[in-house]
């Protein structure tokens, strides 16, 4: 009997709340999903983009209104979502809850083959065409272009100009792993009077830092610079596993210590900013904050020099992180006015100059040959990548979480002095294999 | 009991469709899709125990259990004799005793990821400097190896968690009758008896809650692991929280993370209230 009560006071309760919430219904619901269906002609259509870079929020937007006053009957809402795992995850629930963005980004073609049957083809808009070779074909599936590239990532060891040459080191003359031995040995003798703590900081604490941009130079080769290749893969074999080795062990050795506690922005910020250390391995994605720290010292003190591989002296890895992708779900006019304003960005004369001065992108687009690149590290970065001088990017064909879970993880522990380089590879080829089954 | 009226489940509505909604439900969900290889977006097909036979079998995550329960063990310990001796301290008639139980209590209201980062400065760069000048050698390289970034996990939430268990102790040590004390006093008791036979019996109701909540806490840890340690050096010092998001977020096995989620969950609610059986069990009435 009580029970029965009780039940049927849990009852009451369900009822009253349904009651109380009947007052609100989901007025949400109406205004966006009507406008997906893109009624007749002359009515405004919304775009609702989901991106992740939180470096430009501001400026993409500022963007976004541009092109919304061009384009009247278009309206764009702009969500950001930062952080590596974040977006992922957000991307995800959005999705899960039916609150599908129209344009939103995806990084390597792991992310393209989970959201292919969501993905729109792009390849007949100008800025597939205007794509550089080699940026599409992480997204391409047979004869479809399923997203464009955002700009061009590329990075090597970061060196203070001004250290340099108070060592009398000849920066041009470091090529290859001998010649920046030798540079670095010349470094570390000459401390104090240089007034450097070490010659690197080495952030060994940063599982990507290792996992994906050191390990990429010496995968590249094996992988044929190809992302795709490198997806297909059933086995890693590290043909240059021995010069991997010698570098992280450099870099480890003749860094600030202990370095599995050094973390990114210790490196940039910290060390390499307020120059207590000659050299850094990182990317253009660094120049807001050494400018952020000292603006003088990034703007004429920051060189870059290759990353020594045999057989690719002078080279440096160069790539596309991350694509725009458009939603096919979303209705033909949608899929048309987020492919026109895809295009806008890239290819109008506007989109260009925000492309090169306010987001400080290096394109991936021709027709960028008369604009000046934002930054100095970024138009170093795009000098390499005209004369050819790049590694492909293929840590983002890797299978999902090795670069950081698996191969991060065991250079750490050799770092530490748990296991041996042979393990190390041992361990990696290991979950690189299970993971492809 | 008995007055279960209408008016009663009117005033617990909102509070049981909130835990609805955002527990009860969700748990559910978690649960059916834990059995299934569900990435997120969709699930394919249903895997039965699968997802849970592998759980067991992987060493990253078992690892991340045992290391958890190794901090769960210290930290109930240290904290709790922090507890209570802040408690004992800031109830004696000392002038102080109000400005100490704010200072005390303090660590609390900030946020756990601050909290890290701060703990992260002060172990890297302040103890590298007192070790520069002092010539201490152990005070070099915190948080780079497992051992260091366990104390580290440590140290930092006995800091942040003393003051709020002090804070539960304090309420059960004003509680007890001063005639008791003063008997005790008459009779001649020590100090220390006097302790051991009328305090530590009648606080005991706050061991069981102060040990249920930093046993939970403990296992649940997550924002302070995230910042201070972030799981490094080579996921060593990771607790099963973290790991759990990692699977999901980083490996992208949604369903697998959450088989592992139910398996902490069964984890958690079992220690929990084995704990609270038995310290139940041991508490006097007045």
């Amino acid at each position: 009997m009580k029970r029965n009560k009780f039940y049927s006071g849990i009852a009451t309760a369900l009822l009253a709340s349904t009651v109380a919430l009947a007052g609100c219904s989901f007025g949400s619901d109406e205004s966006s999903g009507d406008s997906d269906t893109g009624g007749s002609s002359g009515e405004s259509v919304t775009v609702d983009v989901f991106q992740f870079k939180v470096e430009f929020k501001e400026q993409f937007e500022e963007l976004v209104s541009k092109y919304e006053e061009e384009n009247p009957d278009v309206n764009i809402n702009v969500k950001t979502v930062g952080g590596g795992n974040d977006y992922g995850a957000s991307l995800k629930t959005s999705f899960s809850s039916g609150e599908e963005p129209d344009i939103f980004n995806v990084g390597g073609p792991t992310d393209v083959d989970e959201y292919e049957s969501y993905l729109a083809d792009l390849s007949d808009t100008a800025a597939a065409d205007a794509a550089l070779e080699g940026t599409l074909t992480g997204v391409s599936r047979d004869d479809k272009v399923l997203g464009l590239p955002f700009n061009q990532e590329g990075y090597g060891l970061l060196y203070n100009k001004q250290v340099f040459e108070e060592a009398g080191i000849n920066p041009d003359e470091i090529t290859t792993f001998e010649a920046l031995e030798e540079a670095v040995q010349t470094l570390d003798s000459q401390k104090d009077e240089l007034g450097i703590d070490a010659p690197f900081a080495f952030p060994a604490k940063e599982k990507w830092v290792m996992g994906n941009h050191l390990a990429n130079a010496y995968l590249a080769d094996e992988f044929n610079h190809s992302v795709m290749e490198a997806y297909e893969a059933d086995t890693v074999e590290f043909a240059m596993g021995d010069q991997m080795k010698r570098f992280t062990d450099l870099q480890n050795k003749y860094s600030v210590q202990p370095t599995l506690s050094l973390d990114y922005s210790q490196q940039v910020e910290e060390n390499f900013s307020l120059g207590k250390v000659a050299l850094i391995q990182q990317g253009n994605w660094v120049y807001n904050t050494i400018e952020s720290m000292d603006p003088e010292f990034a703007q004429n003190n920051v060189g870059l020099l290759p990353i020594p591989v045999e057989g690719y002296e002078g080279s440096i890895p160069v790539g596309v992180p991350n694509y725009w992708v458009v939603n096919k779900e979303s209705g033909d006019e949608v899929v048309q006015a987020s492919k026109d304003f895809l295009d806008w960005m890239y290819t109008s004369d506007t989109g260009k100059k925000f492309v090169t001065e306010e987001f400080k992108f290096i394109p991936a687009y021709e027709g960028y040959e008369d604009l000046e690149i934002a930054d100095p590290i970024s138009q170093e970065i795009y000098n390499y990548a005209k004369e050819g001088n790049t590694l492909g990017w293929v840590f983002l064909g890797a299978p999902t979480g090795w670069t950081e879970g698996a191969l991060g993880v065991a250079m750490q522990e050799y770092i530490a002095g748990d296991i041996t380089w042979d393990e190390v590879e041992q361990k990696a080829t290991q979950a690189w294999e299970e993971s492809r089954q | 009991m008995q007055n279960r009226s209408l008016a009663f489940w009117l005033f617990l509505t909102p509070v049981i469709l909130g835990l609805g909604i955002v527990v009860v439900i969700p748990f559910f969900y978690g649960l059916f899709y834990s059995f299934t290889d569900w990435n997120g977006i969709t699930a394919d097909e249903f895997l039965g125990f699968e997802n849970y036979i592998n759980l067991f079998q992987e060493d990253e995550f078992m690892s991340s259990i045992w290391f958890t329960v190794k901090f769960a063990i210290v930290t109930v310990i240290l904290l709790n004799i922090m507890g209570l001796g802040l408690a004992l301290l800031v109830t004696r008639n000392i002038k102080s005793s109000n400005l100490l139980r704010t200072v005390f209590f303090m660590p609390n209201l900030i946020g756990g990821l601050i909290l890290g980062f701060i703990w992260q400065f002060i172990f890297i760069s302040v103890f590298g400097d007192i070790a520069g000048l002092t010539g201490i050698e152990g005070l070099n390289g915190w948080l780079s190896t497992t051992n260091t970034g366990f104390w580290g996990l440590v140290i930092l939430t006995a800091w942040q968690m003393a003051g709020y268990i002090m804070i539960i102790y304090i309420a059960y040590l004003e509680n007890i009758p001063k005639e008791l004390i003063e008997a005790a006093k008459i009779d001649g008791a020590s100090s220390f008896q006097r302790f051991k036979n009328i305090t530590f019996p009648l606080v005991a109701p706050a061991f069981t809650v102060s040990m249920f909540l930093t046993l939970s806490m403990a296992f649940k840890i997550y924002d302070q692991n995230l910042s201070l340690t972030n799981g490094g050096p080579f996921n060593s010092t990771q607790m099963v929280a973290m790991e759990i998001v990692r699977t999901a977020f980083s490996d992208n096995q949604m369903a697998y993370a959450q088989a592992k989620a139910v398996i902490f969950f069964l984890i958690v609610a079992v220690i929990a209230m084995t704990q609270v059986y038995y310290n139940k069990k041991r508490e006097v009435e007045m």
